[in-house]
């Protein structure tokens, strides 16, 4: 398309145009986050420096390790297979998620849970395809074009569950780099049609130091979620502040108060 | 040492609040959601202030952070951060309540553009935002997004058509807009 062409384009789709504009307006402009934006471009840069280092050490490991083998006389055959060795203390299972419930209650008479399926970091391509057939019969699909995609990374899958329905909320893959700090937070918000009318749900995450996280409703009023105490389960119908296992984040859930929508969530302690 | 170092944080502050506005508007078309905008320009933002010393003298420093934004908006989605709508209608993310001030009317239209622009892959989606939100040219477009001026042609043409294939879309043409 010439110049031209390109401007009678636009000229045409400046109905377009002006919509998008008109959808915009649903965001919400706040202050820009300068200093957490500074923050988290510092951790980026120490992030980099401590991969590359780490790097170095374990190349520098494997270089000793043979070294030593060597030392003890081996005719390197026995030696090396030692040096390619994975460290070993970790348990895992890479054909079955560890769930955790992270919340449960009544709401409308009925029984809700939220639970999250873990499942551990495959180390090579042929766990990653042992365990992306696992998932998917177990109706969780992390969406890779190729299972090494899974390799290194632990996936993760949240459910909720009402009365007799269970529905995926979301999913993500989790590398060393999705760690949260401070008040960091990343909410999702549902809205669960209900036959005693629609009920929103917030399922978000945060970090391990989070206190108390606050979701706002949109008629100013809040619910406030507390860390939960060690070793209690969420089976009592608490909800609360949750580690799950092997995520470096921890999780909450807030249920609003029926006929209250969805405005903010965010760490206040 | 220690005074560059200051001038070029405050020169990267004064750029992240003039920028900050239009590129969460950006953000919010691309995932249709506050939140998970907020995160996408805040991830870019970190991004930029790594590479502040070496961008902050390039002529256009908005280009550059766009290509982030389009980079870190690609490889989410490459991760699949996605969130499930459940099948019974859940609308999910973000915009499923009408602002109380706001005509009903316009929030369904408002909901039925960014379900729309929801459902169309992501690089033609990308491509109908800069197009046609940033007000990018085809060769801008194509820059920002690491492609072919071609590629930007069919991405918007098919992002176009699909979005007015969508029912209603043309109603709201009519009577929406701009205020």
């Amino acid at each position: 398309m010439n110049a031209g062409g390109q401007e009678y384009d636009d000229m045409t789709h400046r109905d377009i145009s002006l919509l998008l504009a008109d959808a915009t307006d649903e965001v919400e402009i706040g202050l820009a986050p300068v200093q957490a934006v500074m923050r988290g471009g510092r951790r980026r840069r120490t992030r980099r420096w401590a991969v590359a280092g780490a790097v170095a050490l374990v190349i520098a490991g494997s270089t000793a390790s043979l070294a030593v083998t060597g030392l003890h006389g081996g005719d390197g055959k026995r030696g090396a297979p030692m040096a390619t060795q994975g460290p070993t203390a970790e348990e895992r299972d890479v054909n079955a998620p560890q769930r955790t419930v992270l919340a449960s209650g009544t709401a409308q008479g009925e029984e809700w849970q939220v639970f999250i399926d873990v499942w551990a970091a495959p180390r090579d391509e042929a766990e990653a395809r042992e365990q992306l057939a696992a998932m998917k019969q177990r109706g969780e699909n992390p969406g890779v074009g190729r299972p090494a995609e899974l390799i290194g990374k632990k996936a993760f899958f949240v459910w909720r569950s009402f009365g007799d329905s269970d529905d995926l909320s979301l999913l993500d893959l989790f590398t060393q780099e999705s760690t949260q700090s401070g008040t960091d937070i990343q909410a999702f918000s549902f809205k669960l049609e209900r036959p005693g009318g629609p009920l929103h749900m917030v399922i978000g995450h945060v970090a391990k130091t989070a206190q108390r996280v606050t979701c706002t409703w949109k008629d100013g009023t809040a619910t406030e979620v507390l860390r939960a105490p060690e070793r209690q389960d969420a089976g009592g119908g608490e909800v609360a502040i949750r580690s799950a296992e092997g995520l470096p984040v921890d999780w909450f859930v807030c249920l609003a108060p029926e006929g209250k929508a969805y405005k903010s969530a965010e760490v206040t302690e | 040492m220690g005074d560059q170092k200051k001038t070029r944080d405050e020169e990267f502050q004064s750029f992240v609040i003039g920028c900050w506005p239009r590129l969460l508007r950006t953000a919010f078309l691309l995932s249709g959601e506050q939140h998970a905008a907020e995160d996408l320009v805040q991830a870019t933002l970190e991004q930029a202030y790594v590479a502040w010393r070496r961008i902050g003298s390039a002529d256009a420093p908005e280009a550059y952070v766009r290509r982030v934004l389009i980079n870190t908006h690609a490889r989410r989605h490459r991760r699949r951060l996605k969130e499930f709508l459940s099948p019974k209608g859940d609308s999910g993310l973000g915009h499923e309540q009408p602002d109380p001030g706001d005509p009903i009317g316009r929030a369904d239209s408002r909901g039925a553009l960014l379900k729309a622009l929801a459902q169309l892959p992501p690089r033609q989606r990308q491509t109908v935002v800069l197009r046609y939100w940033e007000d990018l040219t085809e060769t801008q477009t194509a820059e920002a997004m690491g492609c072919s001026v071609g590629a930007v042609k069919s991405n918007a043409a098919k992002g176009i058509a699909k979005l007015r294939a969508i029912p209603g879309l043309d109603e709201t043409v009519t009577y929406g807009g701009r205020k």
